[in-house]
């Protein structure tokens, strides 16, 4: 109303002789009143039988086309997805068990060689113990036999020595008699 | 007169008289740019529908958001009863939407600027929206001039204005587009005519008055089918769902 009220100031103020020809607003004149309703009526009427029996059917089964489509691939994503995360946790099961799997198997093997170790460990104990003692027992033989041959050689030598000096055959039972005492008191002496 | 700023309101018969019973029922240049708007929503509602494409046509994409925007306007402010009168709201909606910017033509004839225009229109909504009231709600739909929740001094002089501006509503309806298309144009063509009569020196200020004005008018073109279009409904929220 503002801006009516505007113009009619301005018009009044400038355009004064404009309106010298043609006063007041055609809008009035009731002339073509009747006409303008009645065309008004008809091409409305028409315009609007159009829009609601085809184009609005029309422009809502474009629409519901679309969003029907956009549902289903939502819901066929949706499926993928589901299916997707099913098969990701079946894989991560698949590792955990091949985890879990590899630990056993490695523990068992352990195990196993431990024990495998030990065993084998005992045996070359007692191989070593029975060398020992078998070496032990050699030494003591040896030491024994080597006693006599000594003894023996003594002999040998002190009848030979007495021989040499005194140019006869000493008496072979008491020298080695003698050989016999001195070494027991070597021995004596020595331990 | 062309300079004459109130000129371009003026109704021409066009072709043969034509009379039914005394009364001149003939076409004339107002007629005309009726079917020319007409013409032009068949045309873009046509091509909009032509073909069925998932991923829309820039023209397709237009009448699909126009068919959205009238949507969520009825269903906002009517609610979901109001849908069997869709299309009518659509066709009221797009039918002045496009009397408007037909107008913004140059030399071109505003339907929506004449009185009887808008008057049918806001008579025709007003006489609908009672009789839906009175068939929906019988005479229960009086208590529309009685709101709820009034302290009963004020009651008597409360329903005196409802029914007053329930009357009224016909008149400021019909007179908001009327007054509104009528003065843009009007203070278009008098920018107009200063133009001229300033001449080469002083006719720039109004020169650029006129375009700021075309584009303003543009906005009201818009605004006031929009306007039109959201009154109805809520005239018609008033009849379908009773609660003052």
């Amino acid at each position: 109303m503002k801006k009516f009220l505007i113009i009619l100031i301005l018009s009044t103020l400038f355009g004064g002789s404009l309106f010298a020809a043609e006063a007041g607003m055609p809008q009035l004149d009731p002339k073509y009143w009747a006409s303008q309703a009645f065309w008004l009526i008809i091409i409305f009427l028409s315009i609007y039988l159009l829009i609601a029996k085809i184009f609005i059917p029309k422009i809502k089964n474009n629409i519901d086309t679309r969003e029907d489509k956009i549902r289903k691939d939502l819901e066929e994503a949706r499926i993928f997805r589901e299916e997707a995360e099913k098969k990701l946790k079946m894989y991560k099961d698949l590792i955990e068990n091949a985890k879990v799997d590899s630990k056993k198997i490695l523990s068992e093997s352990r195990q196993k060689l431990n024990e495998d170790i030990r065993i084998k460990k005992e045996k070359i104990q007692k191989e070593i113990e029975k060398e020992t003692r078998n070496a032990e027992k050699e030494i003591e033989k040896f030491k024994s036999d080597s006693i006599n041959k000594v003894g023996a050689i003594s002999e040998d030598i002190v009848f030979s020595l007495l021989k040499d000096i005194f140019g006869e055959d000493g008496n072979k039972s008491s020298i080695k008699a003698t050989v016999s005492e001195v070494i027991k008191k070597q021995r004596i002496t020595k331990s | 007169m062309a300079t004459n700023p109130m000129h371009q309101f003026q109704v021409n018969r066009i072709g043969p008289k034509i009379e039914i019973s005394g009364i001149d029922l003939s076409f004339t240049n107002a007629s005309l740019f009726m079917v020319i708007s007409a013409t032009f929503v068949t045309l873009l509602l046509l091509l909009g529908t032509r073909e069925k494409k998932l991923i829309p046509s820039k023209v397709q994409l237009v009448s699909e958001m126009l068919y959205n925007f009238i949507a969520k306007m009825i269903s906002d402010t009517a609610g979901k009863k109001a849908k069997p009168y869709f299309p009518f709201i659509f066709s009221l909606f797009i039918f002045i939407l496009f009397c408007n910017m037909v107008g913004m033509l140059p030399y071109s004839f505003t339907v929506t600027s004449h009185i009887i225009v808008t008057l049918t229109f806001a008579i025709f909504i007003f006489v609908g929206v009672t009789i839906l009231g009175f068939i929906i709600h019988g005479f229960k739909y009086l208590k529309i001039f009685v709101p709820s929740g009034v302290p009963i001094v004020l009651l008597p002089i409360i329903t005196v204005i409802e029914i007053i501006s329930y009357l009224s509503r016909p008149v400021s309806l019909s007179v908001r587009l009327f007054a509104n298309m009528m003065a843009g144009h009007t203070m278009l063509k008098v920018f107009g005519g200063f133009v001229i009569s300033l001449g080469l020196i002083g006719g720039w200020l109004p020169l650029s008055f006129s375009v700021a004005l075309t584009g303003l008018e543009i906005l009201v073109a818009f605004l006031q089918a929009y306007v039109f279009a959201i009154l109805t409904c809520i005239y018609l929220n008033d009849a379908l769902n009773l609660h003052h």
